[in-house]
């Protein structure tokens, strides 16, 4: 069974996934159209290149079209789940084009901030306000914490990589990880609050 | 559970949340997380902080080209699920025409249902000359009969852009239930879109699309507002020859 896109629309992700399951095209076009946009931003962000990170991205859809049945609530938002599949195949992707570097820059939201107000959702609004919160924490961050956590997750390496690439104690890794982490986190919860 | 080996876990957790732990080290912190509930605290804390590293990036917007290429991938795989449950459903319906089926096609139908079912398959010689339309391309019209006497008898009347399919001598069906008709072309089962009820009489009857390339006329009992796909047994089901 097929749903309309106007009722596919109104449903949440959650309630997209059964459908999806049950290979309804509307339903996966509406949640591609939801998330397509960061999936491909994330995808870009890591592998650096247009092309890749449209070949990362159409992969990691994919893979939900085939897979959408085996979601589970419990270990978070539809969303994050997606991104998480986009982040490791982007890694992959990385990894198998040996010698080349990742981008690694927090900088310009002028695409987002181009968006009309009015064409934001209340969904939409609070991934901003999320998404300036994220980049204004980094932004505060000491230079050292925010280059482990941007090395560990846009660059897929693993804290021992990062300890012999920056020449410190692993140690100092983990130190510097989980300080920064935890600053982004207070200003998530403060942004809740 | 000491706390040393809590300490010792703990400073992992921020690498486990970014996904920045060697697999062996990962596989190792996630057993430690089954036996320590501050560990598996602490990581519910910090893991937002990490799927949100996503949010923060800059926005680009993919090439429109993308989502063709996705839809087109999607679509055709969905063509190929409906293909094979379309194809799943004239296997069994076959096997219960041959009387070797085990089991209804999808939702077992009512009891009050049962005496209504029947199967009509039509030579293809009886049907295939009226239904083929001739060389004028329309027109032919056949009636068969099954069952002993008084028997529900369908026919199906080739108007050339379409047909009619009149049944008569049906059942009355259960409150709730009304008639759906399907025909079966290239393989797949396409809904007629037209749902109908017995009258007093037991006559019924629908319109049906063009039978250009229809293999099987079916008729099912479906919930009122009828149904996307077949959800039980054909009551009747007509073959009709190429």
């Amino acid at each position: 069974m097929t749903v309309k896109r106007e009722k596919a629309e109104r449903l949440a992700d959650e309630e997209l996934m059964p459908l999806i399951g049950e290979k309804d095209p509307e339903a996966f076009a509406v949640f591609y159209d939801r998330h397509g946009g960061v999936a491909y931003s994330l995808a870009y962000r890591i592998v650096g290149e247009r092309g890749a990170a449209e070949d990362v991205t159409q992969e990691a859809f994919i893979s939900v079209w085939r897979s959408g049945a085996r979601f589970d609530r419990a270990r978070g938002s539809v969303r994050s789940w997606m991104l998480s599949i986009v982040r490791n195949r982007a890694i992959d992707a990385l990894r198998s084009r040996a010698g080349k570097a990742p981008k690694l820059s927090f900088d310009d939201d002028a695409i987002l901030e181009q968006r009309p107000a009015e064409e934001l959702t209340e969904e939409e609004a609070m991934r901003r306000e999320t998404a300036t919160e994220v980049r204004g924490a980094l932004g505060e961050l000491p230079g050292e914490q925010a280059k482990v956590i941007e090395l560990a997750y846009f660059g897929g390496f693993s804290q021992s990589e990062i300890s012999r690439m920056l020449g410190v104690p692993l140690g100092t890794v983990k130190g510097r990880m989980r300080l920064g982490l935890e600053k982004i986190r207070g200003e998530l919860a403060e942004g809740l609050a | 559970m000491n706390d040393d080996d809590h300490v010792h876990w703990s400073e992992d957790l921020a690498a486990h949340a970014l996904g920045a732990l060697e697999p062996e080290r990962a596989a190792e912190l996630e057993r430690h997380l089954e036996d320590c509930e501050r560990c598996r605290e602490e990581l519910l804390w910090l893991t937002p902080a990490a799927q949100a590293l996503p949010e923060g990036v800059e926005r680009v917007e993919p090439s429109p080209r993308l989502r063709a290429r996705l839809m087109a991938e999607v679509e055709a795989d969905a063509r190929e699920a409906h293909r094979a449950a379309a194809g799943g459903f004239r296997q069994r319906a076959a096997a219960w025409l041959r009387g070797s089926g085990s089991g209804p096609i999808g939702l077992r139908p009512a009891a009050g249902i049962a005496a209504l079912l029947l199967v009509v398959t039509v030579a293809g010689l009886a049907l295939g000359g009226a239904l083929g339309g001739g060389s004028d391309g329309g027109g032919g019209e056949s009636t068969i009969v099954a069952g002993k006497p008084p028997g529900v008898t369908a026919t199906m009347v080739d108007e050339g852009d379409g047909g009619t399919l009149r049944l008569a001598n049906v059942h009355q069906l259960p409150d709730g239930r009304v008639l759906e008709a399907w025909v079966l072309r290239d393989g797949e089962v396409e809904a007629v879109r037209a749902l109908f009820v017995p009258d007093h009489q037991g006559q019924a009857s629908t319109q049906l699309p063009p039978m250009a390339g229809v293999e099987e006329v079916m008729v099912t009992a479906e919930p009122k507002g009828g149904s996307e796909t077949p959800t039980g047994k054909p009551l009747i089901a007509i073959s009709v020859p190429g």
